[in-house]
């Protein structure tokens, strides 16, 4: 489990932040006191920091030159700035990634989910296994007891946006919404053919019980 | 200023002369002095001062022509008393004090709004990032407590994020150039970029889009012209109609430029409003029926594109769609690539 440390002086969006990042199974701290914070930043030896500019004490610039003298940990600032010239700045200090104020969550996960990847080696996350489909991100492909089939780009997203979602119905828009995120820009009518022929295929392969339909609310990987 | 100008002015102390002189030569005529000594008389009184008149009327010709021409000349019209020589008549000289001092007073003016300017300026620019950490601090409540409630409040907190972003690039827009950063730019990322920011409103419309044609890679700033694209595809949704709604985005590289065309198929702009839409505040028939136009964006849109060197060129019909085109001019920068 990957351990996420948290600078950052609003209490509200530390303690949010925590409880949306170990919903995503990261192991987070969240120092409240900023007097002794590199000290206890080389102590914890976190494999990611979540960095804020603004900060009582010291601010963000002096925390992240001050710990890249010591430590080659990850370090995404997260500033309410959005200056061209703060995101420089940032990054000639040795910050990984810059992300603005306020963030869209998702993009913020996966930003940190790319650096995590880049930094530990991408072998774990690239294949997906749910039951017995195991869903190779890398090559496009699904594998069903043996069986084995190539996908589309978007089939690839839909499949694996349900595989996130294990269990839970997925609504048509948050689908979408997820496709959109990763530039496939698809319409409704679109959606539902892929979704079709997504099905059809994973039937090929002899998986009878697959992709499902909840009328009104959207899709299910049950 | 011409002689005839300059006799006109000094009409009176000529005619009290020649009355003076008639007086006199008329009471000398009278005592019996011989007319060549009256017409003598007249030389004397006369000769040296039309000839005064007259060296007073070049100087001073030559004193007020050069004020005229360095004004012409002068970008900065009240400059002048700063640019002028210090002239050496009298009056001159009370001019060009009072001159000085008009200029001074006004510069101290014009320096208090400007700092009053700066100053709302700067504290609006604060209170934008102050106002971000609430709203970050919300979006991740919303985040961990999903539901349809919160999905609306997420909507709304959308809509406060767009006329804050609007608000600052307003109090940034008159001194672009203090803060932007010229960076190549690959048209297609931007789009995309502010394609994902709009997902939610596409998809909830279901607007299709289509960005097949977008090539090119330009040399600009990026976040001005992330907003400035941002606020032209928020317009193509907000006009687009229910259903079948459908955004087109493409890029013509021509010889001199890269065009990137935003069309859509909404409601489309009235004849009589086109031409007026970058105007500040104007709302048009689209706003009244729409009743949530500022008038803002578009008027931004072309302020900024004018600082940044590009083009904005708008053509619609009512009914049928609009189509925006960003023109970006290819310097010599641009062919490095």
């Amino acid at each position: 489990m990957s351990k996420i440390l948290i600078i950052e002086d609003t209490e509200t969006i530390r303690e949010e932040l925590k409880t949306f990042l170990n919903t995503y199974g990261f192991d987070t701290k969240a120092p409240t006191n900023f007097e002794h914070i590199i000290q206890e930043t080389l102590n914890e030896a976190p494999d990611l920091i979540l960095l804020d500019i603004n900060l009582p004490i010291f601010d963000g610039y002096y925390i992240c030159r001050e710990i890249r003298k010591q430590s080659d940990v990850p370090i995404i600032v997260v500033t309410s700035r959005d200056n061209e010239m703060d995101e420089l700045m940032s990054m000639n200090l040795g910050a990984d990634d810059f992300v603005t104020k306020p963030y869209n969550t998702q993009i913020l996960l996966a930003r940190i989910e790319t650096i995590l990847r880049r930094v530990q080696g991408s072998s774990i996350r690239d294949t997906l296994v749910y039951n017995d489909l195991k869903l190779n991100l890398s090559n496009g492909s699904v594998t069903y007891q043996g069986e084995k089939a190539e996908l589309t780009k978007n089939e690839i997203k839909i499949l694996s946006c349900l595989y996130k979602n294990k269990g839970k119905i997925v609504s048509r828009d948050d689908l979408m919404d997820f496709m959109w995120n990763a530039d496939v820009f698809v319409d409704d009518n679109n959606l539902s053919v892929n979704v079709t022929r997504l099905r059809k295929k994973l039937e090929a392969l002899g998986m009878e019980k697959n992709i499902e339909t909840r009328r009104g609310l959207g899709y299910i990987l049950p | 200023m011409t002689l005839k100008e300059y006799v006109k002015d000094r009409t009176v102390f000529l005619l009290t002369n020649f009355v003076l002189f008639i007086i006199v030569g008329g009471i000398m005529m009278l005592v019996g002095i011989n007319s060549q000594t009256v017409f003598l008389i007249f030389c004397i009184w006369f000769c040296p001062l039309i000839l005064y008149m007259l060296i007073e009327y070049f100087k001073q010709k030559a004193f007020y022509d050069e004020l005229t021409s360095i004004t012409e000349n002068l970008d900065q019209k009240y400059l002048l008393p700063e640019v002028m020589k210090e002239p050496e008549t009298v009056e001159g000289k009370a001019l060009y004090e009072v001159l000085r001092q008009a200029n001074k007073d006004m510069h101290e003016h014009v320096k208090s709004f400007r700092d009053r300017e700066n100053e709302y300026r700067e504290y609006i620019e604060t209170w934008i990032h102050e106002i971000k950490t609430p709203i970050a601090s919300t979006r991740l409540i919303i985040e961990n407590n999903q539901n349809d409630v919160t999905r609306n409040i997420q909507e709304e907190i959308k809509k406060i994020e767009e006329y804050i972003e609007q608000v600052l690039y307003y109090s940034r827009s008159n001194n672009v150039s203090k803060d932007y950063l010229i960076k190549e730019v690959p048209l297609v990322d931007l789009v995309r970029k502010v394609i994902k920011r709009n997902s939610r409103d596409f998809i909830s419309k279901g607007i299709s889009v289509n960005l097949e044609k977008v090539e090119g890679t330009v040399f600009s700033d990026a976040k001005w012209l992330e907003f400035i694209l941002n606020q032209l595809i928020g317009n193509a949704i907000k006009y687009i109609r229910e259903r079948n709604g459908k955004v087109n985005i493409h890029t013509v590289r021509n010889e001199h430029n890269i065009v990137l065309t935003i069309e859509d198929n909404g409601i489309g702009i009235t004849e009589k409003d086109i031409h007026r839409v970058f105007e500040k505040g104007f709302t048009g028939e689209n706003g009244r029926q729409f009743g949530k136009s500022t008038g803002i964006g578009l008027y931004l849109c072309k302020k900024l594109a004018d600082q940044l060197g590009l083009g904005l060129t708008i053509t619609s019909k009512a009914g049928e769609g609009t189509k925006v085109s960003i023109i970006f001019p290819l310097t010599n920068v641009n062919f490095m690539q």
